[in-house]
């Protein structure tokens, strides 16, 4: 089963595009912040992340500098899922192993799951 | 606490209304997004799948405002990229955003039907951004099952090309549309209609002036016209 690790310091929204992903047949699984995030990681690799940019008291950059210091969670793509989309642009994090952004004021459940499964092609 | 740092922290400066927009963002997201989980919840009444689409209209709406005003802030920092844009490709783009909204609410919107499809030289967001503006302006003040038109007309010897929401409402009684037409041309606050704050109007005037462009409006016996002047496009004339 496609395992995928949601980061968002809003719970309930986190819980929320949890159940989303769950009832599409994914193994979603929820953290609030990035240390969560890389024990849950160091545990087992995700295949897929959704990741909120701005999380509390850090950003999602700090937590993508750190995955793409190694290689296997480097290689590991990301969905940013965020109310900034116009002020990051796809080619300033591609690098991190950004492979789509979402912009969270306008997007649906079955958005959120399409990108996920597009990101696993 | 009697430290500086205290005072500071503890009912300092008012933030400021652009970051007070950007923090109200994050629980509208959160309500739109429980109500649309909600929705698609198996076996739900039609009238609750109707309150909880309702939730999610009215959630987008504010949402919108809320986009709107942070980026206006940003304006004065960037400079805004200009391009053709196709006006009724626009305005039917917008039509069909707002469609579902109208619907809900048992009114309509349209285009009014003309065979000129005119290009402006605009940013196609901002536009985008300024038509929803006054089409949700429209929507609060029409009457019920009335329709509110979006037409496009070309000002040839001005080189502009006038972009215009018509909605069939109440008239706007004759002091408030003086102070609504003098604050439109002035730097500070703007007041529109009654129960409304003109924060509609500011951010829309200040989308439009971003694109060389201005607002304006038209009072009819029967409701109001918004509109929005942008520079033409003279790229098919060179061909």
């Amino acid at each position: 089963m496609t395992r995928v690790l949601i980061i968002e310091d809003d719970t309930w929204l986190g819980e929320s595009y949890a159940r989303s992903l769950t009832a599409d047949g994914f193994q979603a699984e929820h953290v609030p912040n990035p240390i969560d995030a890389m024990a849950s990681i160091d545990a087992r690799l995700p295949d897929v992340i959704v990741l909120d940019v701005l999380l509390t008291a850090t950003t999602a950059f700090t937590l993508l500098h750190e995955l793409q210091s190694y290689g296997d969670t480097g290689a590991i793509p990301v969905v940013l899922c965020t109310n900034l989309t116009d002020t990051i642009s796809p080619e300033t994090v591609a690098p991190y192993g950004v492979v789509r952004i979402l912009n969270k004021a306008d997007i649906t459940p079955e958005q959120l799951r399409s990108a996920v499964r597009g990101a696993l092609l | 606490m009697e430290s500086s740092e205290g005072k500071q922290f503890f009912g300092g400066e008012m933030p400021s209304i652009i970051a007070a927009a950007h923090e109200l963002k994050s629980p509208l997201v959160l309500a739109r997004q429980l109500a649309l989980e909600a929705r698609d919840t198996v076996d739900l009444q039609p009238e609750v799948e109707q309150l909880l689409t309702n939730i999610v209209h009215t959630n987008d709406r504010a949402l919108r405002l809320a986009t709107d005003l942070t980026r206006t802030s940003r304006l004065n920092e960037t400079i805004v990229d200009l391009e053709p844009v196709n006006v009724r490709q626009l305005c039917e783009d917008v039509v069909q955003e707002l469609s579902p909204l109208f619907s809900a609410h048992g009114k309509q919107l349209a285009v009014k039907r003309q065979r000129a499809a005119p290009l402006v030289v605009a940013h196609r967001d901002l536009l985008r951004r300024v038509l929803l503006n006054f089409s949700d302006n429209a929507l609060h003040y029409a009457n019920e099952q009335s329709k509110v038109m979006l037409s496009i007309k070309e000002q040839r010897d001005k080189k502009l090309v006038r972009i215009a929401v018509r909605d069939f409402g109440p008239r706007v009684p004759a002091r408030m549309w003086h102070t609504l037409e003098e604050a439109m041309t002035r730097p500070e606050s703007i007041h529109a209609r009654p129960q409304s704050s003109g924060l509609g109007l500011y951010i829309a005037r200040t989308f439009s002036e971003s694109m060389h462009g201005t607002i304006g409006a038209i009072r009819h016996k029967d409701g109001s016209t918004f509109y929005v002047d942008i520079p033409a496009s003279e790229q098919l004339s060179l061909l």
